[in-house]
């Protein structure tokens, strides 16, 4: 083959990379394996993990672990699902677009408003899509935002709406409640307001109590009201469309999706049926419609002139896929439970935060929670002794077999030491209990 | 070649769209050929009223846009024929946008535009016999 393109030897074909940088001996790797060996060596490697199964863990902050259903993986894997592609041709994708369909029927109940598409990326680029979809509305270019939202979306925020060059005005909070400051959302409503969005429940864990007098003034100065919400939370508390959302977005992921590295996500996003936001709806959205003798029902994918295959850059979105098999995942999930599972995993997940925090109050050296609200699943744990950081607190708990919350203190340094903890229904009475004893020890520095 | 409705006493661009002077105001629209080519149409996007607008030219911008016409599958954007500021919009299309369809010259009109160069700019417009020779043309 040399002799055929003309070289007389291998080192030839590599004459243009500079020999400084060429490897002069061989790799250093161990003699080849069998793969039966190979399998032995990498697992003695993977059993140096500790997975979050083995220990108890109340990492939260976005991604919340929860109990799927055997059956939602069983049926979420099927082909039909799992390799199907964006169902342009609605004769040969009925199954999927129903699956959607479904999803985007139960995620408007849940959220109290009227249509969801068939799902954005994740929860921030949701809020991103939000921001811009309130723009285009009302015509108007600045968008408010609580100061204690979370900073991943912030900045998620920040990037989707850098190019329309909107500004993302952040709103203050209550020092003692954490509560956004109504004054200062009165200050800043204005003409010039495209829409106020809030967390609810907040990235740190407490609830926005405030909802109906901050939707009436954001309607009062012509805006629209945003509300980021955790679904599961909807088992228990009244959804954004009842207090007066135009928008609501959220993070579909704990609706029967696993925790891997954060993800996959999934992001919610419903409107109100009026044709002003409906035509300026983000993403995908699948209809339903009977044939024109009246007996079968059909789906195809609707008001697609929205959409960047049609519109091309002035689409509403550039979002051309979107998170279709989690989506499904969510809708078996969703059915799976119903209105009265869903209540009693909300209801768990609040009261094991209440346990946690009842039980957490008493360890001297914590101050459990730092705001003075009522709270969901997710709670703030603030290290008040002297010189004891939040990262040393958490890992000591690590010694002692447990998985604390996800430090906030560089993302707001004015809170303090702080972490962010969850509970859901897979944490059981003993695992908060551990949770207490280790802080316990953490904070006085025992083994 | 099929026939096409032309209005006589109207102004007409090479877009497909009309104009009608009416007092101080122009009324706007699209032509019947415009409307069949279009096919039946599901949604009008209208301008904002007291949206400033320019005549459309050889390189079109957003500055020349009035809105957009959706048929099923197409989006078409609408050029403003006359310089000026939307003075009202026909909101009978929110509705009824199949008016464009059976109606273009009358009930289908889309906009009230208050022109600021109106005489130089009809100039650069057709007239019907002008009209139908470019629609000859165009085939």
């Amino acid at each position: 083959m040399l002799r055929e393109i003309g070289v007389t030897n291998v080192e030839e074909l590599f004459a243009d990379i500079p020999p400084k940088v060429r490897l002069k001996h061989g790799l250093k790797l161990p003699p080849p394996m069998s793969e039966l060996d190979a399998k032995r060596h990498v697992k003695s490697l993977l059993s140096k993990n500790k997975p979050f199964t083995e220990m108890p863990m109340f990492l939260g902050g976005g991604v919340w672990p929860h109990y799927i259903p055997a059956h939602v993986r069983s049926l979420v894997q099927r082909s039909e699902f799992l390799t199907s592609y964006t169902p342009y041709q609605a004769e040969v994708s009925q199954g999927m677009l129903q699956a959607l369909f479904e999803y985007q029927s139960l995620v408007a109940e849940l959220v109290g408003l009227d249509v969801a598409n068939s799902s954005m990326y994740d929860w921030a680029t949701a809020v991103g899509e939000a921001a811009l979809m309130c723009a285009r509305v009302t015509g108007r270019k600045k968008f408010l935002v609580p100061k204690l939202m979370s900073p991943e979306r912030l900045s998620v925020l920040k990037n989707y709406t850098s190019g329309p060059a909107l500004e993302i005005v952040e709103i203050g909070y209550d020092g003692v409640t954490g509560q956004l400051r109504m004054d200062e959302l009165g200050g800043k409503l204005g003409e010039d307001i495209a829409g106020v969005y809030i967390e609810n429940p907040s990235y740190l864990g407490f609830l926005e109590t405030q909802v109906q007098e901050i939707a009436e003034k954001t309607r009062g100065a012509g805006a629209l009201f945003v509300v980021g919400v955790n679904p599961i939370s909807l088992g228990l508390l009244k959804p954004p469309g009842d207090y007066g959302a135009d928008i609501a977005v959220g993070e579909g992921q704990p609706l029967g999706n696993p925790v891997n590295f954060g993800g996959p996500t999934l992001g919610i996003f419903a409107c109100r049926n009026e044709q002003k936001l409906v035509r300026q709806l983000p993403g995908r959205l699948v209809g339903m419609t009977t044939t024109l003798d009246g007996n079968t029902r059909g789906y195809t994918m609707t008001l697609q002139t929205r959409e960047q295959h049609i519109r091309r850059e002035r689409a509403t979105s550039n979002i051309c896929s979107n998170e279709a098999l989690c989506a499904v995942a969510a809708a078996i999930y969703l059915t799976s439970m119903g209105p009265s599972g869903l209540r009693e995993v909300a209801e768990t997940c609040a009261s094991n935060a209440a346990y946690a925090m009842k039980k957490l109050q008493k360890v001297k050296g914590l101050k459990v929670p730092i705001f003075d609200s009522p709270h969901f699943n997710e709670f703030t744990l603030k290290c008040v002794k002297p010189e004891l950081g939040i990262e040393t607190f958490n890992d000591r708990l690590l010694e002692l077999g447990v998985h604390g919350g996800t430090p906030v203190q560089g993302e707001f340094p004015e809170l303090g030491e702080t972490a962010v903890l969850c509970t859901t229904e897979l944490h059981t009475k003993e695992d908060i209990d551990k949770l207490v004893e280790a802080a316990a020890k953490a904070v006085e520095g025992k083994k | 070649m099929e026939k096409y409705d032309i209005r006589d006493g109207l102004h007409y661009s090479r877009e497909h769209e009309w104009v009608k002077v009416e007092g101080n105001l122009v009324r706007v629209g699209i032509t019947d050929y415009a409307q069949r080519k279009l096919g039946d149409i599901v949604y009008a996007e209208m301008p904002e009223v007291g949206k400033q607008i320019k005549q459309i030219a050889e390189k079109k911008t957003r500055e020349m846009e009035l809105g957009a016409l959706e048929s099923i599958k197409a989006v078409s954007a609408v050029y403003s024929p006359i310089s000026g500021t939307v003075k009202e919009v026909n909101k009978a299309l929110q509705e009824r946008p199949e008016l464009v369809n059976t109606s273009p010259y009358n009930e289908g009109w889309i906009c009230m535009i208050d022109p600021n160069a109106l005489n130089a700019e009809l100039g650069k417009l057709m007239d019907a016999k002008e009209y139908s020779d470019y629609l000859v043309k165009l085939g």
